[in-house]
């Protein structure tokens, strides 16, 4: 015998979703978040003054002039910032218009990311053109450089914050209305540009394997990622008390269509694999392998953070829809009787 | 006060869709339902239909979180809330944002749309031959409502007798 439905509506309601912003929005959250939270690390070591090995290509020579390619590995953040952008103009339904939208920066946080995204990306390639071209005009070793870095540095930590306030400024979403969420996602952002430095330092040579910059750097991202642990079980449980939408979406991550993402992606991918993997590589110091492939998983881990969020919003209830589920049970139980 | 608002009684809708196609062939002139302003929500099997038009809300989250202030409110009109196709770029942050899930993308034009109450004479109100759509002074939805009601308790006392 067939299973009775004994309440469709309910249970259409709860797999709805929204299906605006779709996958092409996670992979902007996530390469913006990656990039800004690898620009904000890189600064800091470069800042503290680490003593970097020279990398096996530190320099290649291009048109007559020699190029220094050993700051490339801590300070690539905004080339990837610059690559996920565009992700965010090719979801737009008419692409050319996106200037619009930094004409009235006031507006929205829309319109302000926009602007938060092309100071970040400008100011970011500036300082990385810096430590890569010769010219000695540019006085690279000079203070006075310190000062775009602190601006750099401000608005890589804005542009990792404005993927969560992008998703929370719409307010009509439970899930994503909550200040944990920018929180989230910084602290991902972190986590992920971290590993990002450590994967891509790990074959130029520039910290040696047992060197204390890189264990330093390989326990901080370790505590992100347990602060992000922490902040991600604060967020689905403060969610699934906050408004019966709110319940739906955690629901729907935890144990709806979206489980295989939450728990694959997510928990087994971005938690647990990492943390499983860099303890092994700790007891064989010189093997990369298991620090690369944790890395690989963390970060897309970091990406099915995004996905997942993204794709359980489910939109606020209004008066009305409780108004029609009663009409609906009461036209049910009539037809019921008779 | 001279200001205008849609009001929409659910119990007389019968989901004939009629609004839907009138309202597509004045906005986009073609007869496609799916490119319609309102869009009439049905539960066939128990028999309710809720026609979903733009409510115009004093505190809009539509223009709250455009962009381009393409959306925005016209004093002048109504206080209606209306979309500028020419300034749109088509990212449906409104859509997202708007709760009673009203704007709507277009995917021939590629802009998002919604309810501009036809420039003042609504089409859906005009061909609604059940008048559940009615395009009234905003400060006599109550009495309209009231008057309904007293008509139908004064029905039910014929009945009775």
């Amino acid at each position: 015998m067939a299973a009775e439905n004994i309440h469709p509506y309910r249970k259409a309601r709860h797999v709805r979703p929204q299906k605006e912003w779709k996958e092409i929005i996670a992979v902007y959250l996530y390469l913006a978040g990656m990039g800004a939270g690898s620009f904000v690390i890189g600064t800091l070591i470069s800042w503290m003054g680490v003593k970097l090995n020279p990398p096996f290509l530190s320099s290649i020579n291009l048109f007559g002039y020699s190029l220094n390619l050993s700051r490339i590995p801590i300070f690539w953040g905004p080339i990837m910032v610059a690559i996920g952008a565009p992700f965010l103009i090719l979801d737009l339904g008419i692409k050319w218009r996106f200037m619009y939208a930094c004409l009235n920066p006031r507006t929205s946080w829309v319109a302000r990311g926009f602007i938060i995204l092309s100071v970040f990306i400008i100011l970011g390639l500036a300082l990385l053109a810096k430590s890569i071209l010769p010219f000695d005009w540019l006085h690279a070793d000079s203070a006075l450089w310190r000062i775009p870095e602190v601006i750099a540095l401000v608005f890589a930590f804005a542009t990792a914050i404005y993927t969560g306030i992008l998703l929370k400024a719409t307010k009509s979403v439970p899930l994503w209305n909550t200040s944990l969420l920018p929180l989230l996602f910084l602290v991902s952002a972190l986590s992920t540009g971290s590993m990002s430095i450590i994967l891509s330092t790990l074959g130029t040579g520039l910290f040696s394997h047992n060197a204390g910059p890189l264990k330093v750097l390989m326990g901080s991202e370790q505590v992100l990622v347990v602060i992000e642990g922490i902040i991600l079980y604060l967020f689905l449980s403060r969610r699934y008390r906050a408004a019966e939408q709110g319940k739906d979406s955690v629901r729907l991550l935890l144990f709806g269509e979206m489980k295989m993402i939450f728990w694959g992606g997510v928990v087994l991918l971005g938690f647990i694999f990492p943390v499983v993997l860099e303890t092994i590589a700790s007891f064989f110091p010189g093997n990369f392998v298991a620090i690369f492939v944790a890395g690989i998983f963390l970060l897309c881990g970091g990406f099915f953070l995004r996905l997942g969020i993204l794709h359980a919003g489910i939109k606020d209830q209004i008066p009305m829809h409780r108004l029609m589920e009663i009409q609906y049970d009461m036209m049910a139980g009539r037809t019921k009787a008779t | 006060m001279d200001q205008k608002v849609l009001v929409v009684d659910q119990q007389k809708c019968t989901g004939c869709r009629l609004c839907e196609l009138v309202c597509s062939v004045f906005h986009t002139g073609t007869s496609n339902p799916s490119r319609a302003r309102v869009k009439i929500i049905k539960w066939e099997d128990v028999g309710i239909y809720l026609p979903m038009a733009c409510n115009h809300c004093e505190k809009a989250y539509c223009v709250e979180v455009c962009p381009t202030k393409a959306c925005h409110r016209e004093p002048e009109n109504n206080n209606r809330v209306t979309i500028d196709k020419n300034l749109c770029i088509g990212c449906r942050t409104c859509i997202i944002a708007c709760p009673f899930g009203h704007p709507f993308f277009d995917v021939q034009d590629r802009v998002t749309v919604k309810c501009d109450y036809c420039d003042g004479d609504p089409q859906c109100v005009r061909f609604c031959d059940m008048k559940a759509i009615a395009f009234m002074d905003a400060d006599k939805t109550n009495v309209a409502k009231k008057r309904e009601a007293a008509l139908k308790f004064k029905a039910s006392i014929h009945t009775a007798r």
